[in-house]
Parts: structure tokens; sequence; C-alpha cells
């Protein structure tokens, strides 16, 4: 396993310096005037040259990315061109508003798809196609759609939750859960449709194995069987799906962040993208890189652990 | 790891998990408490006063004094400045200080630190410093007195020193500017809290209990960026934003229904085609003054008024606002919507015929309705419209820069002073790329530069006048934009700027 884990981490780290390359050079060929920009539609042409001058846009493309790296590999990600701020401290504090809602959805579309899933693979019948309807609704439903419905029930109708804004952990445990639930919510919906049909299909087919109808022979109880047995089996595709979808949250987490107001990675990367702001581009797509390295490398590990014989595969 | 271990922890993620999706959210608004949540769709780049720009100024306002106070009705008042007179020829403006003034590290503000920062924001690269080009020198007669210099007499140097050029920092500050652009360091009302701010998201400042002038009436304030509506509308509605502007149709509709809400309407960016090759470089048809009051006579404002904006606006044929001693009411109706005229005037142009006109168009200023709306009103006349799709940044390098275009259309602010409409769509610089100029605007600029009061005032409307016939522009119609309050905050518009003063918000009563 130590091997496997070494071997994937190197690759990560190659895959990093490749996209790091590609991204900055991709980000340097539009056409932009940053300085032009920066300083506005009224700023005289000399300004605008100097401005450039200033953050380096002068040089090859080539000398500007080796300086990039070369700071970078040493932790310094640069200060971004649009709002002054240091790019690592401005990453590190929109981190954690992304990181709880990545956290939040994937806790949420574990338990949630598991206890559908194996409901509705167990019981079948009328049971499991209300869960695949529910499935298909889930899946269907525009994301944009149901996070409003969801901001005008519970927070402008109701008033149960806060419609905009974060409030971190660390201020106030309450505000931080209170603030957090309805962007999981919303990005649950998709994400616990998507995983349950999952977890129900490789339910059913780890059912139709000889091996559960010898175990039901020999007369042990169901629950014994779905929970010892069907569930480890079952559970490799569906910790495959669920480690797509949390990728995939990275998506979503742009749009429920722009309609909660909330200051995180998805937001930032939105904004600071349309403004052709490389120093902090650039940390979000290496964070980005390394997230899905990460993430992958978990669910991998986390089949093996929970199934050996992924482990001889 | 056991099994029992294993299923210890799938049961506490699945606990966890539960618990999050089934909690119950308690309070959501500090409501009730005396900070000011002020939501705003722009932000600056920089809290360094030198890179200020007037569109953000209450970020600014907050930790700086500007030497002069700008009132809501455009007038203006003493604020680091208690008094101004110009000499006779209006090139030397002196100013006299207050005196109790210091800044946080307790050194005092005085007439060197105008100096310093005055001649910084001119050479500051910012995008406002040319509001300072017409400035020679600044003259420190004694700690309390100042004298600016002119090259030339520039009737908004009173308005730029209520503005972003007004702006005082701390000139020990000055040695690591650096830090000014995320830690201010001024005179003002309120210092910022970094602790609770996150730059680019929210901004949150606390009263300064050393303030030399009159409290705000709000111990703190926060000021967060939004780059949607959507999120204003629920956070006004749920009071979790106390005040914002609404700039869209459809937003503005949604929250006009809410009872709770207190609105007040101002007009302040008008829409329009800017024309800039007046001397027909690119397009030669544009040359002719006949065909750009063709283009006035083609399009259909009305209807352009009521679709695109819901009929919130007035339409309008003229770029001098309201509030500009230049603005004619009956200049706003001078151009009926008439094809037939268009096509006569067309016809003896010599473009009976028609001829091409292309435009770069970013679909956040240009959308769908308008683009469409423009092009068949054009097509009516025999113009046909070509429309080069563009992203914000690769169009400001191309229509600035590369001069590509013969024209554009944007948003754009009216300010309450005739001297900067003139300084920024009429003298030769960005809205004028290529420069045009006749006789009558060459006779007209001084008289509003140097004369007094109402001589410069007559000269502005003149001017107005001339470019209205001349069809220098194709204005469409000025923008009602609404400004929301939760019903806790009395917000006055501030003339001259869409965006309302720091001190304009105060408890609705």
């Amino acid at each position: 396993m130590l091997n496997f884990i070494a071997r994937r981490t190197a690759s990560g780290v190659l895959l990093l310096a490749v996209i790091s390359f590609l991204s900055y050079v991709l980000l340097s060929v539009p056409d932009v005037d940053v300085g032009r920009q920066l300083l506005g539609q009224g700023a005289d042409q000399a300004a605008v040259h100097a401005k450039n001058a200033s953050l380096g846009l002068d040089r090859p493309v080539l000398a500007q990315y080796t300086d990039w790296l070369s700071h970078a590999v040493r932790g310094d990600l640069g200060t971004s061109w649009f709002t002054s701020e240091d790019v690592g401290a401005a990453v590190a504090g929109r981190l954690p508003v992304t990181a709880s809602l990545m956290l939040g959805v994937t806790l949420v579309t574990t338990a949630l798809s598991f206890l559908l899933g194996v409901w509705a693979g167990v019981r079948r019948g009328a049971v499991d196609r209300f869960v695949q309807v529910l499935g298909v609704v889930g899946y269907a439903l525009p994301g944009f759609l149901v996070t409003l419905v969801i901001v005008l029930v519970f927070a402008v109708r109701l008033r149960w939750f806060p419609a905009i804004g974060y409030t971190a952990f660390t201020e106030s445990p309450s505000g931080w859960l209170s603030t957090i639930t309805l962007p999981v919510l919303s990005l649950s919906v998709a994400s616990v449709a998507g995983v349950s049909q999952q977890v129900r299909g490789a339910v059913i087919d780890v059912l139709r194995q000889d091996y559960i109808r010898t175990l039901r022979a020999r007369g042990l109880p169901m629950s014994r069987i779905v929970f010892r047995h069907v569930l480890r089996n079952a559970s490799a595709p569906a910790l495959s799906v669920l480690g797509m979808q949390f990728v995939g949250l990275l998506g979503g987490a742009v749009l429920v962040e722009q309609i909660f107001g909330l200051p995180g990675i998805g937001s930032m990367t939105v904004s600071y993208t349309a403004r052709g702001d490389i120093p902090v581009i650039m940390a979000l797509v290496m964070l980005t890189v390394v997230g899905v390295v990460l993430i992958n490398l978990l669910v991998d590990v986390m089949i093996g652990w929970l199934n050996p014989k992924a482990r001889v595969a | 790891m056991s099994r029992s271990t294993r299923t210890g922890a799938v049961a506490a993620c699945l606990a966890a998990s539960l618990v999050l999706a089934g909690c119950a959210g308690s309070g959501t608004a500090d409501s009730g408490s005396s900070r000011l949540n002020i939501a705003t769709l722009t932000f600056p780049q920089s809290l360094d006063p030198a890179q200020a720009v007037g569109s953000a100024l209450p970020f600014f306002q907050a930790s700086y004094d500007t030497l002069i106070k700008r009132e809501p009705d455009g007038t203006f008042t003493p604020m680091l400045a208690t008094a101004w007179t110009y000499d006779a020829g209006r090139t030397a403006l002196a100013l006299t200080l207050r005196k109790d003034v210091k800044f946080a590290d307790g050194t005092a503000f005085d007439a060197a630190a105008v100096k310093a920062n005055m001649e910084r924001f001119g050479k500051g690269g910012g995008a406002d410093a040319k509001w300072l080009a017409d400035l020679k020198s600044v003259k420190v007669v004694d700690s309390a007195h100042v004298t600016l210099e002119l090259k030339q007499p520039n009737p908004a140097m009173l308005f730029y020193l209520s503005d972003a050029a007004g702006l005082m920092a701390n000139p020990a500050a000055f040695a690591k500017a650096d830090s000014l652009k995320t830690s201010p360091d001024g005179t003002g009302p309120y210092r910022l809290d970094k602790a609770s701010t996150t730059i680019g998201t929210k901004w949150v400042y606390e009263r300064n209990p050393d303030y030399w002038g009159e409290p705000l009436p709000y111990e703190d304030l926060s000021i967060s960026f939004f780059d949607n509506e959507t999120a204003i509308v629920n956070g006004l509605k749920t009071g979790q934003v106390d005040a914002a502007l609404l700039q869209t149709a459809d937003q503005q509709i949604s929250i006009e229904s809410d009872p709770r809400m207190k609105t007040t309407k101002q007009e302040f960016d008008f829409q329009g085609l800017l024309l800039f090759d007046r001397a027909g470089q690119l397009t030669p048809a544009l040359k002719d003054a006949r065909v750009r009051r063709a283009l006035n006579l083609a399009i259909d404002r009305k209807t352009m008024l009521t679709t695109i904006r819901q009929s919130r606006g007035q339409v309008t044929d003229q770029v001098f606002g309201p509030d500009t001693q230049g603005y004619d009411k009956a200049l706003d109706t001078y151009y009926a919507h008439d094809p037939a005229a268009a096509k006569a005037l067309l016809g003896e142009a010599g473009y009976a015929k028609g001829f091409t006109l292309k435009l770069p168009r970013i679909s956040a200023i240009v959308n769908d309705a308008l683009a469409a709306s423009l092009a068949a009103d054009f097509k009516a006349v025999g113009v046909t419209l070509v429309w080069d799709d563009l992203d914000g940044g690769s169009a400001v390098q191309k229509v600035f820069t590369d001069r590509a275009y013969s024209g554009m259309v944007m948003n754009m602010g009216q300010s309450s002073n005739d001297w900067v409409v003139v300084d920024e769509l009429v003298t030769p610089g960005a809205f004028n790329m290529f420069g045009t100029t006749d006789a009558t605007v060459r006779e007209l600029i001084p008289a509003i530069q140097t004369g007094e009061g109402a001589q410069a005032g007559a000269a502005a409307h003149a001017l107005n006048e001339h470019l209205v016939k001349e069809g220098w522009f194709v204005p469409f119609y000025r923008m009602t934009y609404l400004h929301v309050s939760d019903g806790t905050v009395e917000i006055t518009p501030q003339s001259g700027m869409a965006v309302p003063s720091l001190y304009n918000y105060a408890p609705a009563k």
C-alpha cells in the first residue's frame, strides 16, 4: 500500500508541474491588457505601460513562469494584481468556506445515499421505484433552481437560516452550522441522487451473487448479511462515484457560493479568472489539482481498506 | 483497524451528517446592532488612496477624510480644509487646513501632508491620477495653509478634492506603500478591522475613537462585495444587508413588492452609443453630421426603455446629466423616432444605400434585447450593424488601446460637475480617442474652463446643445437605479455618484 501511495504522490507532483506550466502559458496568451484593466478606460497609455512593467508583464512568458515557479516552490504565491492581497493568505482565508461545504456535502451524501440505496436494493418493489423516481428528479432538477427555491423557502420565507454570508467555525460553531446548512443542502440534492442510484445498483448486483444465496440458505439474518457482506462489496463502485462527485462539487460550489454570497474558493475562481489575475488563478489551479489527486488517492485507499480484494486487483 | 472501530467510524460519520442535515438555525441577522451592513457590486483594487477611484469612494471615506466634503446635493463644505479661495486668474487655489487633526500614530495632519498626498496621487498611477494633470505644484505656506498652483484653470478642482484626489493618508505610511494597499492609515471616522475583514469579499470597519469630527451614526460598518444582485436582494429580505443599490430592473421590481423595504430612486448612469470616429477614419460615413443625426433619429428610444429597462428611466439625447448647468430638459427629446427623416438625411449625405457599422459588444452591457433592438432600428434605415462579441478584458484593450472601433455602447455615470463631463467626453482623451473638435467646441471649452458661475453655465449649455445637434453621441436613456434599505436605514442619494457617500446613511426615523 505504501508503495502505491508513493507512486501516486510522485505522479501527482509531475501532474502539478505540467498543469502549472500549461495553465500559465494559456493564461498569458489571451490578448488582455492587464494594466489597462487595472487602471480603467480613462488612464493614459504611459501609465498603462508603467503598470504592466511593474507587474513584470513586459517580459517573455517563460521568464514570468520561471519566476512564479521559483517563488511558488518556496511557498510565496505572490500578490493579487487586482486586490493587492497576499495570494497565500487570500486563498487560505477562503479555503475553510469551500472545505466546509464539501465536507458537509460528502457526509450528507454518504449517509443518505447509502441509506436510500440499500433500502431500495434490499426491499425493491414500491420502495425501489420511489427511490428511483427520487433519484431521477434530484438529478434532473437544475442546480440553480434547487438553490434558489431552497433560499426562498428556508431563508427568505421561513427565516430558519441566513440567506447569505458565512460564519467561521472558530467564531461560532452554531453560526457556522446555520450558514452552511442551506448551501450543503442544495449541493447535496444532485449528489445524493447520483450516488444513491450507484449504491442501489451495486447492492442489487451483490445480492444476486451465489455466496449471498448461500449465506441466506444458512439462515443468517438479512441485516447481518447486508451490513457485513453486501455493503462491503457494494461500497467500491459507490465510493468511486462519491470521489468523482466530490471533484465535481467544485463546479457546483461556484454557483452556490455566488447565490449565498459565500467567500469561498468557487466564487473566488470566477471573479479572479474573469479579471485575469494570474497569481490568484495559478494558486487556485494548483489547489484544485492537489485536491483532485488527494481525493482520488483517498478513494483508492478507502476502497482497498473496505474491500481487501481490491488491493490485490 | 478492527471491525468494531470501523463500524464506529462509519456511525460517527452518519451521525454527524444527520445532525448537519437536520439542524435548524437560530437567529439569522444581527439586527438591532449599530452596525451598518452595505452590499455593493464594486470594490477597490487597493485601499491606498493614491490608487483610489471615485466609484469605490465609500471604502476610502471610512478610513480617510477628503480635503473638502461633498454634500448630497453636490455643494462643497469644509472637511480637512476649512476654507478655500481662488486667485483672480483661477490658477492658484489657497486652502486653510484644520489644526486639530492627527493620524493614528500621533502624526499631525498639516500642509506638508497635503503636499505629499497630492503629489503622490498625481504620480501614483491610479485610474484617476489624471485629475491632477493640471496641478503644477503644491506650495506649503505654513502648517495650516497650502496653495495649489495650477497650469491652467480647472473648474472641477474642488470636485476632485472632495473625491479620490482629496483623500489624505498618513505620509509616514508612504515609505511602506504596499502596506497601505490593505491597511489604510488616515484620519477618517472608521478604522479597518483587519481581523474581521476578508479583502475582496467583506471589509469591516470600527469607529475611530479619536475622530476629530462628528461621529457617524453607526458604531461599525461592513461593506460586502457581491458579483450578483440576487444575493444582495436575498440579504436585504432577510435583514442581513441593510442598504444597497440595485441596478437591474428585475431585481428592483422584486424588492419593491416587499412592504418592509425602503426605496429611493435615482437616475445616474445613461446608456448610449458613444461615437468616437467623428473624423471618419474607420467608418467614413460618420464624418458627416447628417449621418450621425440619422443614427439618432433611427433609434426608438421609448420602446428600448420599455422593453429593456421596463420603463425604469428617462429617454435622453444628451450626455449632460440633470445636475449639471449644461443640462436642458428639452434636449432629452430633441430627436424623435423618425426612420423616414433618418433615411432622407442618409440620402442627402450620399448614403442612400446605407453603410456598415461595426461595434464591439460586451454582453454585460449590451444584452440580447438591446443588441437586437439597435440592429433592427438601424437596419430599418439601411445601416447594417455588425456586433463583434468580446469579453470585458479584450474589449477594453481593443477599444481603448487599439482604437479598433468607431464607437461603443456604454453605461456612463453622469457627473454633477460640467467640467468633469467636458473633460471626460469632449476634450481629447479616452472617450474622444480620435481627438474630434470643431470651431464651436474650441470656442466654448475655454469659456467653461475659465468663466465664472452663470457665464460658464451658459457656455456648458451651449456646448451641450451643439453636441446634441451635431450628433456627437447617440444616447438612449438615463437608467433609474434604486437605493434600497431593509427599512432600518435612511439613504440619501449622492449627486454625481451612483453609490451614496458614506455620510449619507442614517438610522430610519
